[in-house]
This record gives structure tokens, C-alpha cells and sequence, in this order.
């Protein structure tokens, strides 16, 4: 009998730790981007996505796949058909979370690859739209320390343009490092990367 | 208890053991692999990509029937609903998404701008950074192949075409009175704010058979469907004052502005070759009102244009001149609506109405106009798939025209029409590849006045010859009524005709564009009247006609000089016509054989300017020498004008603006007048009909507040 309670006890216990169909695959989403599949793992993320319905995390991280690749593309088409691809997904993402800050800030960053892939042609239409958005997720999340990283980062980078000093935005580099370190995830796999980013957008200040 | 457990281990056995497993190649139509094809099963965690090879492989839990997808980047989604054991070692071909980029484009004849446009030649700030246009948003166009240059006038001659073969159109509804009004060798400008558009469609020849009542072009305008951001505008020029505010508020949007100009300080400084006894004076309003509706988006435009000018324009057989004024008002307002139905169906509905009246006044004759007109236009299209597009539509054009003529000689004079005309359209369109697409379309015309229906036919054509060009091919039949200077006094003339038939070649490859089209084009059932002017008592008829053929060569290249963008157009045009009170056929005043435009605008990083120049080069025009016996068989010489801008931001939210035309002050010819009746030698004496000044200038400071401070103005001047 007190075999049977072990044995029951092992078995329940087993499951509560093995992983659900979604942990599992968002889990091996993640180890393909990290070894560098990204289409195998944008595929991946899109499919949990059309299997979980209601959620929008794999679509969000398909979308970032997507953007993220385009940074280290030259192929000017294969740059716009992946950006659109992004967008496809954003706008799924969208459908089952409106008014997310999370989202907003990969819009912003998806606009960005734009203006960045094609200046003359994005540069004028897209920057108050990558402005906008994120002071529209700063509203909805002041303390989000991407929206204030990467909103730094674009700042610095239009000053420099104007021939500005990019420095003014340093003190918000510092701030999001605070607020990185404060940051704990509530939900699996909900979005909290960034921090590595830190000392990179820190070059601008020495 | 033993076999408890192995009950239990049998469970977890026999759930791991029922795997099936999926296979197969995925591949282009020509056979090469498709590395990275995203496969799975519908709704289910199951799938996997294809490696180098196309091959792909997984294993699912999962019995019965079920739906395979396999997706690809710019291809068709393709699915397979089957037994999960018969997805075994599958084939399958992946069609070519023909929407995706690199696809053939169908382009004959047309020039976008805007950024979404895979066929686009100008960016949307090309439209209004380009030197020499000083903010009018036709001069930007002015500067690409096929249009002739005609600076005493403004508007756009379109390969051989006079200025009236040119409609203009706000989100697919027509604009009745698109340029301000003028007096004779004054040139025009469009009523319209540039910032209102994003993007345009400018096409030279054979366009959709959703146009018609235009011989030779339309320009196609697409009003904002949402402004990025609030902010509020001003504008500080030479010439007059601009301000401009937007606001946004849950799904609506609103957009005003105002401008006055007034040309008196500029006149004050550069000195005019006619007499102004009243600087030319506008005011101008315009609103935007947008609503987003759920699966659709209603957008209401409305403009009110005031305009105020005196002039002395100079007459060789008048020595005093000719005291000219002219007062015009003009209301033009346009509502549209377009929405999904579902299942793939798209509904457009629209209205424009415009009212425009005139008084003007020609020494000691007065004349009152006032024209009203509206268009009602009605388009559903279908998507039946990526491959296959089927748009049908109805329009009415209703117009009622007043005019009311005194003068000391005689008594009042009034005249009035009403021209009315409906038209159906359809137009298929058929990509057969991703290399080859087809356009078909057909429009029928019933014009109410003249009593005439009238078919006519639109094709094009379109081969992709590598990845980087193409070819083309159109050909369409245009109908147009004659203009009202002539409607009002005969009403029983044919529709006027031109059939175009067009070649293009287009290379586009990492920032360079070649875009090469030779055309021809027929002229027929053109009007002809046997007075010098339309008069009442004229002999009219529609016997003119006439051809147009030629070459328009473009060239961009944004990448070869870093921070510098240029673009050279040359256009060869041979052209003879007959109609009017022509007595042969001959080359109008209007068409030059070689017009040249080259555009360049350099970027300057330390100086935060943006520097534009303009050059415009264009043969010498036809006229006609009383004292030869050839009709329009003399040459005026070339007209050449280098144009300069400057605009140096401040901030990114102040922009100081300067533009100059003409630097080098060329001294341009456009035509010659000459007196009705020769001097005591037997010589008829002349006038060269010349630009009002050599030069024109606007020195201008730009504002814009808004909350998020990256915008400016730049792409409104």
C-alpha cells in the first residue's frame, strides 16, 4: 500500500513538474533561437501560436524573430517581406491583447528596422510613428524598462543626427538598468530581455 | 500491486508508442528546394521546417483527419486535409505569392509616389522638396517625363496633350477646379496643401478604365488616412501666413489649416513686366474629418479658396492694355467611404461637389460665372484569390453652368447647359505568375448633353524579364467631353477621342531606376470652330485630329554619391494636330520636342541643410509669323531655368526655408503676339509673351509644435 502512495505520490509529482505541450515548445522555440535557427524558431513561435489561440506571446516573439534577423540582412527584399511578416504576427499579437505596452515597444522597434533598412523612404513617415509608440507604452507602463531603454536608444540617435549630444538621455539608461533588476515576471515566458543590451546603448555615453 | 504498476507503465508506454510520422519535400514550381517552409498541423503543437534540402519530417500523436499547412515567405500558403498516415513522403509545390515584392508590376504608363508603391519613382517628400516647385505640388511633377514645360501656365501638358486632357482626382473622386484661377500667361498652382496626401498616382497615358473624361493623363491623389500624431503648424513666408492643427480623439481624426498669400512684397522687389493694380490675394481653408469604422473608413474633405487679383496686361493692338480682374470663390467637397463586406468583397462610395464662381472683368465687359458640379461614384471590387481581382463600378457626373456676360455694346447676355454623363466600368486583374500579369478593363460612357455612348476598351500587359526588369505593354481607347468655353455655345458635337498605345521598360536595381517608354497616340473627333476664339456664332465641328509619339527616358540613382539624390528625365515628343481654328495640322504652341529635367537635393550633415537644384531645359515652341505664310512655322529659342532651394533646420521642429527660381535669369520666350495689322512698311509688329518676372523667390520659416517633437515641415515645402 505505502508503495502505491509512493508511487502515486511520484507520479503526480512528475507531472506537476513535467511541462505542458506550450512550455515545452515555447521552451524549444527558444533553444533554436538561441543556436541560431531563427527560421526554424520564428516557424516554431508561429505555430504555438495558431495552436494556443488567445495568446499572444508566441506571435510577439515570431515578430521579434523576424525583426531581429533584419538587423544583420543586406537582402533589401528578403528585409521587407520578413518586416511584414512582423507586422502580421504584431497584428495577431494585438487581437488578443489590445493596449499592451510589451507589443508596442516591438512595434516601435519594427519601425525603427524600417527607418534604419531605408532612411530616405521610411525616415519621414515612420519616425513620429516609432516616437508615438513609445510614449504610448510609457504611459501604459512607466516603470517597462525596454520602452525606456530603447526609447533612450532612438533618442540618441535622432540627437546625434541634429548634431546634438547624445548624453542628455544617459540618466535613462541608468534608470532602466534599476528597473531591469526590480523586474519579475508574473506569467511564463512573458517578456524580460534586454538587460544584455545595457552596455551596448551605454557606448553612446563615453 | 505489481500489476497496478504495470498497468501504469503500460499507459505511459502506449501513449509514447502511437507516433506517426510526417514527411516530405517542399519545392519551388522549377523544382529548387525551400529552405526554412514553416509545416504543421492545424491547431495542434505538431511540425517542423524544411532543411537544405526541402525535406521535412516530424512525428505527431495525433489519428484521423487533420489539416497540413505548409507556409513560406512570399509564397502561397498551401494545406493538405487527409488521414494523418497518408502524409507520408508528400510533394508539394509552393505557387509564388504574386503580391509579394519582386513580383511584375503594372505600371505602363504610370508614376507612383509613396511608400508603399513597389513601382514608385518619388518618395512623398520628392513631391515637395523639389526645387522650383516652391511648395505646389504639381511642380514635382512637372520635372518627370512626358510633360512639357509650359511656365506661363502651370498646369500639366501631358505628351502632346493641352492642359485640359488632365483630370485630377482626391480619393478616386474627381476635383472640378484642381488649380486656382489666373489670368492668360500667369502660371497656376495646385488649390491643395501637400501635406494632406500621401501618396499619388501621376500616369501619362493608358490608365484603369476607372477614369475616363480625360484624353491624356490623370493624377491621382490619396488624401492621409491617419495623421501620425497632434501638432499644430505655422508658417512664416515671404508671401503670406499658414497655420495648421491636427487632432486625434478615440477613432476620429481632424485636420484643418489656413493660408493667406499675398504676392504684394514679392512684387515690390522683383520688378513685373505687367501692371498689378491689385497684388494677386488668396485665402484658403481646408478640413479633414476622418472615422474609423470597424471594417471600414470614411474620410470627409472640404476646401475654401478665395481669390483676388488686378492686373494691366500688355496688348500690342491695345497701347493702353487691358484692365483685367478677376475675382474667384471656390467650394470644393469630398466625402468617401470604403470598407470590407466580408468574404472578399470591398465597397467604395464617394461624392464630390464643387462650386466655383467667377467674376472677372475685361475693361468694360463684366462677366459672372458659376459652375457647379458633382460626381457620384459607386466601386465594389473582389478578391477571388491573389491570382485573380475583379472590380466593377457606376459613376455620374452632374454639371450646371451659368454665364452672364455685360458689356456697354450690348445688352445681358446669359447662357447656360447642363452637362450630365454616367459611366459603368469593370476591370479584371490577372496575374497568371509571379512574371506575368494581365489588366482588362472596359468603360461605357453615356454623356447626356451631347446624346453619344461610347465604349472603351483598356488593356495591359506586363512580363518580368529578370529580377531586376521588366516590360510592358497598354493600350486603351479615352473619351472627353469638350471644355465649357465651348459646350456653352454648341451642344450637338461628338465626344472627343485618343487611343494610346504604349511600350515600357523598367530596370529597377539597389536604389537606380531606368524606366524607358515609347508610345503613340491618335487624336480624333477633336473640335474646330472658324473664329479666333469660341463665339457664339461660330461654325463648329468635330473634325480635328491629330497624333502624338515619342520617347520618356528616367533616371534615378540614390546610391552611387552618398548623401546625394538625382533624377534626369528627358522626353522626345513629335506631335501634329488639327483643331481649334487651325487651318492645317501643325505643332501647338504648348508641345517642345525636347524637354529635360534634372533634379538633384544633397543632404549636408554639418550644415543640417537639405540643398535641391532644378534644372529645366525645353526646345523652343511653335508660333506663327504673319509675315511668313506658315501657320506655326517659326521657333521660339530654348527655355532654360535653373531653380535653387535651401531649407536649413534649426531644430528638428524649425525649418528656414529659401527657394529661387531662375537663378541665372534666363530670358524665356514663350510666344510672340502679333498686331492684327501691319505698320506703313508691310511688317506686322510683335510682342514677346515672356514670364511676369524672370525670377521668383520665398524666404520662409516653419514651425511645427507637437508633443512628440520629431516632426517638421519638411515634407510640405
Amino acid at each position: 500500500m505505502k508503495t502505491i502512495v509512493i508511487l502515486l505520490t511520484f507520479l503526480t509529482a512528475t507531472t506537476i513538474h513535467s511541462q505542458t505541450p506550450y512550455e515545452k515548445g515555447m521552451g524549444k522555440a527558444f533553444e533554436l533561437w538561441g543556436s541560431n535557427k531563427t527560421d526554424e524558431a520564428a516557424n516554431l513561435f508561429e505555430r504555438i501560436g495558431k495552436a494556443e489561440k488567445e495568446n499572444w506571446l508566441p506571435y510577439y516573439y515570431a515578430a521579434q524573430v523576424h525583426i531581429i534577423k533584419t538587423f544583420t540582412t543586406k537582402n533589401a527584399e528578403e528585409i521587407e517581406s520578413r518586416l511584414k511578416k512582423a507586422q502580421n504576427h504584431l497584428n495577431e499579437a494585438k487581437t488578443f491583447s489590445s493596449n499592451n505596452a510589451e507589443i508596442m515597444i516591438m512595434e516601435a522597434m519594427l519601425n525603427t528596422a524600417y527607418v534604419a533598412h531605408n532612411p530616405s523612404v521610411y525616415g519621414m513617415t515612420l519616425s513620429p510613428k516609432v516616437e508615438e509608440l513609445y510614449q504610448k507604452a510609457k504611459v501604459l507602463d512607466p516603470e517597462n524598462p525596454r520602452a525606456i531603454l530603447y526609447h533612450a536608444e532612438w533618442k540618441m540617435g535622432s540627437a546625434k543626427f541634429w548634431g546634438k549630444d547624445p548624453k542628455a538621455y544617459c540618466p535613462e539608461i541608468e534608470k532602466a538598468a534599476l528597473l531591469f533588476d526590480k523586474e519579475q515576471p508574473t506569467t511564463p515566458f512573458y517578456p524580460s530581455w534586454g538587460k544584455d543590451q545595457i552596455e551596448r546603448v551605454k557606448q553612446n555615453c563615453k | 500491486m505489481k500489476s497496478l504498476l504495470s498497468f501504469f507503465l503500460l499507459l505511459i508506454t502506449s501513449i509514447s508508442v502511437s507516433q506517426t510520422t510526417i514527411s516530405g519535400t517542399v519545392t519551388e514550381r522549377s523544382g529548387t528546394p525551400i529552405i526554412g517552409a514553416n509545416i504543421y498541423l492545424d491547431g495542434t503543437y505538431d511540425g517542423g521546417s524544411t532543411d537544405d534540402q526541402g525535406n521535412f519530417s516530424f512525428t505527431t500523436s495525433e489519428t484521423g483527419e487533420h489539416t497540413l499547412v505548409i507556409s513560406f515567405l512570399s509564397f502561397e500558403t498551401y494545406s493538405l486535409t487527409t488521414t494523418i498516415t497518408a502524409m507520408k513522403n508528400l510533394e508539394v509545390r509552393l505557387k509564388e505569392d504574386v503580391n509579394s515584392l519582386g513580383s511584375v508590376i503594372l505600371n505602363a504608363g504610370t508614376f507612383s509616389a509613396g511608400d508603399n508603391s513597389k513601382a514608385s519613382v518619388l518618395t512623398p517628400l520628392d513631391i515637395v522638396t523639389t526645387a522650383g516647385a516652391a511648395g505646389d505640388y504639381i511642380g514635382a511633377f512637372q520635372t518627370l517625363p512626358g510633360t512639357s514645360t509650359v511656365a506661363e501656365d502651370g498646369r500639366l501638358f501631358v505628351r502632346g496633350g493641352d492642359a485640359n486632357e488632365a483630370n485630377v482626382y482626391i480619393d478616386g473622386l474627381r476635383v472640378f477646379q484642381p488649380f486656382t484661377a489666373t489670368a492668360n500667361n500667369i502660371p497656376t498652382r495646385g488649390r491643395f496643401s501637400p501635406f494632406l496626401f500621401k501618396g499619388t498616382n501621376f500616369s501619362t497615358g493608358g490608365y484603369s478604365a476607372e477614369y475616363g473624361d480625360a484624353l491624356s493623363s490623370v493624377l491621382l491623389l490619396n488624401t492621409i488616412d491617419e495623421p501620425n500624431q497632434e501638432k499644430t503648424d505655422f508658417s512664416f513666408i515671404s508671401v503670406g501666413l499658414g497655420v495648421g492643427n491636427t487632432q486625434k480623439w478615440k477613432n476620429n481624426s481632424l485636420s484643418i489649416n489656413a493660408f493667406y498669400l499675398n504676392l504684394k512684397p514679392y512684387q515690390e522687389i522683383i520688378s513685373q513686366r505687367v501692371e498689378w493694380s491689385k497684388p494677386f490675394e488668396s485665402l484658403s481653408g481646408e478640413a479633414v474629418y476622418r472615422h474609423q469604422f470597424k471594417n471600414g473608413l470614411l474620410k470627409v474633405y472640404g476646401g475654401l479658396n478665395y481669390t483676388d487679383f488686378q492686373l494691366i496686361q500688355e496688348d500690342i493692338n491695345i497701347p493702353e492694355g487691358i484692365n483685367f480682374g478677376l475675382t474667384n470663390r471656390n467650394l470644393y467637397l469630398n466625402a468617401s467611404y470604403k470598407g470590407e463586406l466580408g468574404n472578399d468583397w470591398k465597397l467604395t462610395v464617394g461624392a464630390s461637389f464643387a462650386n466655383d464662381h467667377n467674376d472677372i472683368q475685361i475693361t468694360e465687359t463684366k462677366v459672372g460665372t458659376d459652375d457647379n458640379n458633382a460626381h457620384v461614384k459607386g466601386k465594389l471590387r473582389k478578391r477571388f484569390s491573389n491570382r485573380f481581382k475583379l472590380s466593377m463600378g457606376f459613376e455620374q457626373f452632374l454639371g450646371n453652368f451659368t454665364e452672364e456676360v455685360t458689356a456697354p455694346s450690348f445688352d445681358k447676355v446669359e447662357s447656360n447647359y447642363q452637362n450630365n454623363s454616367t459611366a459603368v466600368f469593370t476591370e479584371a486583374n490577372i496575374f497568371f505568375s509571379k512574371k506575368l500579369a494581365m489588366q482588362l478593363g472596359v468603360r461605357g460612357t453615356n454623356n447626356a448633353l451631347l446624346e453619344y455612348t461610347r465604349i472603351a476598351p483598356r488593356v495591359s500587359l506586363a512580363y518580368k524579364t529578370s529580377s531586376t526588369s521588366q516590360i510592358s505593354l497598354a493600350y486603351g481607347d479615352f473619351y472627353q467631353a469638350p471644355q465649357q468655353n465651348i459646350l456653352k455655345f454648341n451642344t450637338s458635337l461628338d465626344l472627343e477621342k485618343s487611343s494610346h498605345y504604349i511600350f515600357n521598360y523598367l530596370y529597377q536595381n539597389n536604389g537606380r531606376t531606368l524606366r524607358a517608354e515609347a508610345y503613340y497616340k491618335g487624336y480624333d473627333r477633336l473640335v474646330k470652330f472658324d473664329t479666333e476664339r469660341p463665339e457664339f456664332s461660330s461654325n463648329y465641328s468635330s473634325n480635328g485630329n491629330g497624333y502624338a509619339t515619342g520617347l520618356d527616358l528616367y533616371w534615378r540613382d540614390n546610391k552611387s554619391i552618398k548623401n546625394l539624390e538625382y533624377w534626369a528625365s528627358y522626353s522626345y515628343l513629335n506631335t501634329e494636330r488639327t483643331y481649334r481654328n487651325y487651318p492645317e495640322r501643325a505643332t501647338p504652341n504648348f508641345a517642345s520636342d525636347h524637354n529635360v529635367s534634372l533634379v538633384g537635393k544633397h543632404w549636408v550633415k554639418d550644415w543640417k541643410s537639405l540643398i535641391g537644384a532644378t534644372y529645366n531645359f525645353a526646345s523652343g515652341r511653335s508660333y506663327t509669323n504673319p509675315n511668313t505664310r506658315n501657320f506655326l512655322g517659326e521657333k521660339t529659342k530654348a527655355f532654360n531655368s535653373l531653380n535653387l532651394n535651401w531649407a536649413y533646420l534649426l531644430s528638428q521642429q524649425k525649418i528656414v526655408y529659401f527657394s529661387l527660381s531662375n537663378v541665372l535669369g534666363s530670358d524665356n520666350i514663350f510666344n510672340y503676339q502679333y498686331a492684327n495689322t501691319p505698320n506703313s512698311n508691310g511688317v506686322f509688329n510683335r510682342r514677346a509673351i515672356r514670364p511676369t518676372a524672370d525670377r521668383f523667390f520665398i524666404i520662409g520659416f516653419f514651425w511645427t509644435i507637437s508633443d512628440n517633437k520629431t516632426d517638421n515641415q519638411l515634407d510640405t515645402l
